[in-house]
């Protein structure tokens, strides 16, 4: 049996390179350069991780630093300011733009691990189970993701870890919704019939037969998910929910929120910052559901 | 009839859903790092070890896990959420407080959103590849991706110091206090800059919706049929068309009551506005947990009110519905 099962994959391997070509992603990549904002979107956002990335190290002044006078305007020394410490702002977007993005990528990877999970499960096994999935779900919707984060933050520590994990346990509920439609919606096509007739079982019926059907919607609400993770950073942050030993922009817009009358500099860049990374990975988004979702495409 | 019966299964499904919440709570303050009876006496400023003692009996700390649940829900029933030290006062009477001030934020936000937005989405639909379109299309994905604190503090930057029309802190004078009418104005200047701030994070999103949902009930049949039969056009928009691009932007309003309530948290921070957002920022600030919590609850309760409303909206505003037959 095993030797017959090895020799039936052989061929399979061998022919992926040629397969590559014309591979749905490939087709999707293709699709998305199509795409004038999307690809606007992923310029922006390299660019943006590639200065968080080599900023710090070109740029050279310590974030957390004493860099000058307090509140100093933008100038040739500190060419978006300092901060109510004196701290340089230019670097504390550099190196802070590490922690929010990090934490963005990862809250938007637990949001969408759970959310995948639940929905999954709810929508390919249906009756008592989905009932009770969908009834926890229902539960995490009623509490206002950002207030229930805040209280997860407020009794567990101010941790980075903290802070990631409770944006994606607030946020998975919207995940979990899609996935089920799409798994309400697949579960009963011939394909999957088929598949269960030959064989297969729960398990490679979910993850190898449906899922892969599922991911356009999925890929696109990730991509999202991440904008929100960001946002969601800032905003405990600005609230001094944030790690206050981890510079970020949540937590720059925070700490010098009460200076905003006397000195503009120092929470108009942090925000800017924030805004135009979630307008790239929105962009980005919008881009790859019109590449994935050619049906979509024509509507406005 | 059947409504009753409907609204009746909501209102048990909502009781079952907050108990749940409170059960939530529970779990929340007893799995938090930190013994409660420490927390507490640090919240009053530190004590000896047989105040300790003496709390840990007074709360029913020394009591069973399920023993304590029971007491805190029974508690809850009688409207007792616990003791602020911070505020010094009961948590229910604080919230009583701060929910009004709230809900003017949160509800004109909202009104202004759903009108605002709709507005755009409708215009920018008669044309969608012309100038005021992508106009409109940029907005509202501006109005996404802008942190709601950050849109705030950029306003009273404009409006605190560039141009300084507008109040921009509180909700009313405290220098000049009003009565009657005058008092009702000061508060609504007061209002301008939170409710606009929040307000354009929805506008954002319902334009976007509005347009979209306008486009396609502008090539439906039954538009057709419409401007066929003569009617004029503000008719065929405003009252065929309408209808069908309002349905989705009550569900989504409706749903994200939620949402739009923690953006107030961020809003009222932002602009001292003295409602439950404010208040979180409080208690967070002092660790002050009986007031998180029951906060957390209050919100749900809010939501949950939000939810049942707007499915009662839903069906006033889709005959499809209201009459049953799917």
């Amino acid at each position: 049996m095993t030797t017959i099962k090895s020799t039936a994959v052989k061929p399979d391997t061998t022919m992926l390179p040629a397969r590559a070509a014309t591979s749905p992603i490939a087709a999707a990549l293709r699709q998305f350069a199509r795409s004038p904002a999307g690809v606007a979107g992923a310029v922006v956002l390299i660019l943006i991780i590639l200065a968080t990335l080599l900023g710090p190290h070109l740029y050279g002044v310590d974030p957390l630093d004493i860099a000058g006078a307090p509140l100093t305007p933008p100038d040739a020394d500190a060419w978006l300011g300092t901060d109510y410490l004196g701290r340089d702002i230019l670097s504390g977007l550099l190196q802070g733009g590490r922690a929010t993005l990090a934490v963005g990528g990862v809250a938007a990877l637990i949001t969408i691990v759970i959310g995948v999970t639940m929905g999954s499960l709810a929508g390919f096994f249906g009756g008592p189970i989905d009932t009770a999935l969908v009834k926890v779900t229902e539960f995490f919707q009623i509490l206002p993701p950002l207030l229930f984060a805040m209280v997860l933050v407020t009794l567990f520590g101010q941790s980075l870890v903290v802070v990631t994990l409770a944006i994606g346990v607030v946020s998975w509920p919207s995940a979990a919704r899609l996935t089920r439609a799409e798994f309400l919606r697949l579960r009963n096509l011939d394909f999957v019939k088929a598949s269960r007739a030959a064989g297969g079982g729960n398990g490679h019926l979910i993850l190898r037969v449906v899922l892969p059907n599922a991911l356009p919607p999925i890929i696109v609400s990730a991509t999202l998910a991440i904008g929100v993770a960001i946002l969601f950073e800032g905003g405990l942050s600005f609230l001094g929910l944030g790690d206050p030993n981890t510079m970020s922009w949540g937590l720059m817009l925070g700490q010098n929120r009460n200076y905003v009358l006397d000195a503009w500099w120092t929470v108009t860049f942090p925000g800017a910052a924030i805004f135009i990374a979630v307008l790239a990975i929105s962009l980005i988004g919008d881009g790859i559901n019109d590449a994935i979702n050619p049906r979509l495409r024509k509507r406005g | 009839m059947n409504l009753v019966l409907h609204v009746s299964k909501q209102l048990a499904n909502a009781f079952g859903l907050l108990l749940a919440v409170l059960v939530l709570n529970f779990c929340l303050i007893h799995a938090a790092p930190g013994d409660p009876a420490l927390v507490i006496a640090g919240e009053m400023g530190g004590a000896s070890a047989d105040v300790i003692a003496a709390l840990r009996v007074k709360y029913g700390l020394d009591k069973s896990m399920l023993e304590q649940l029971f007491t805190y829900l029974g508690k809850v029933t009688t409207g007792d959420f616990g003791y602020s030290y911070y505020f010094n006062e009961p948590v229910l009477g604080l919230i009583g407080q701060r929910i009004p001030a709230t809900l003017y934020l949160v509800l004109s936000a909202l009104a202004m959103s759903v009108v605002i937005g709709t507005l755009l989405g409708i215009i920018s639909a008669r044309k969608p590849n012309g100038l005021f379109s992508q106009g409109v299309t940029v907005i509202s994905l501006a109005g996404y991706a802008a942190p709601v604190f950050w849109t705030g503090l950029m306003l009273l930057l404009l409006f605190g110091s560039v141009w300084p029309i507008l109040p921009v802190t509180g909700m009313t004078d405290v220098a000049r206090p009003k009565a009657g009418l005058a008092y009702v104005l000061d508060v609504m200047q007061h209002l301008v800059l939170p409710a606009t701030t929040l307000g354009l994070v929805y506008i954002a999103q319902y334009s976007r919706l509005a347009r979209v949902n306008m486009i396609d009930a502008l090539t439906a049949d039954y538009v057709r049929t419409a401007r066929a039969k003569g009617l004029p056009e503000i008719i065929v928009i405003g009252k065929h068309a309408l209808r069908n691009t309002l349905i989705p932007i009550v569900t989504v309003a409706g749903l994200q009551f939620g949402h739009l309530f923690a953006g107030a948290v961020l809003v009222e921070t932002v602009f001292s506005w003295p409602g439950m957002g404010r208040l979180v920022f409080e208690s967070i600030l002092r660790r002050d947990y009986p007031t998180l919590l029951a906060v957390l609850f209050f919100s749900a309760v809010l939501v949950m009110a939000a939810n049942i409303v707007t499915d009662l909206v839903y069906r006033l505003v889709d005959p499809r519905i209201r009459s049953g037959g799917r």
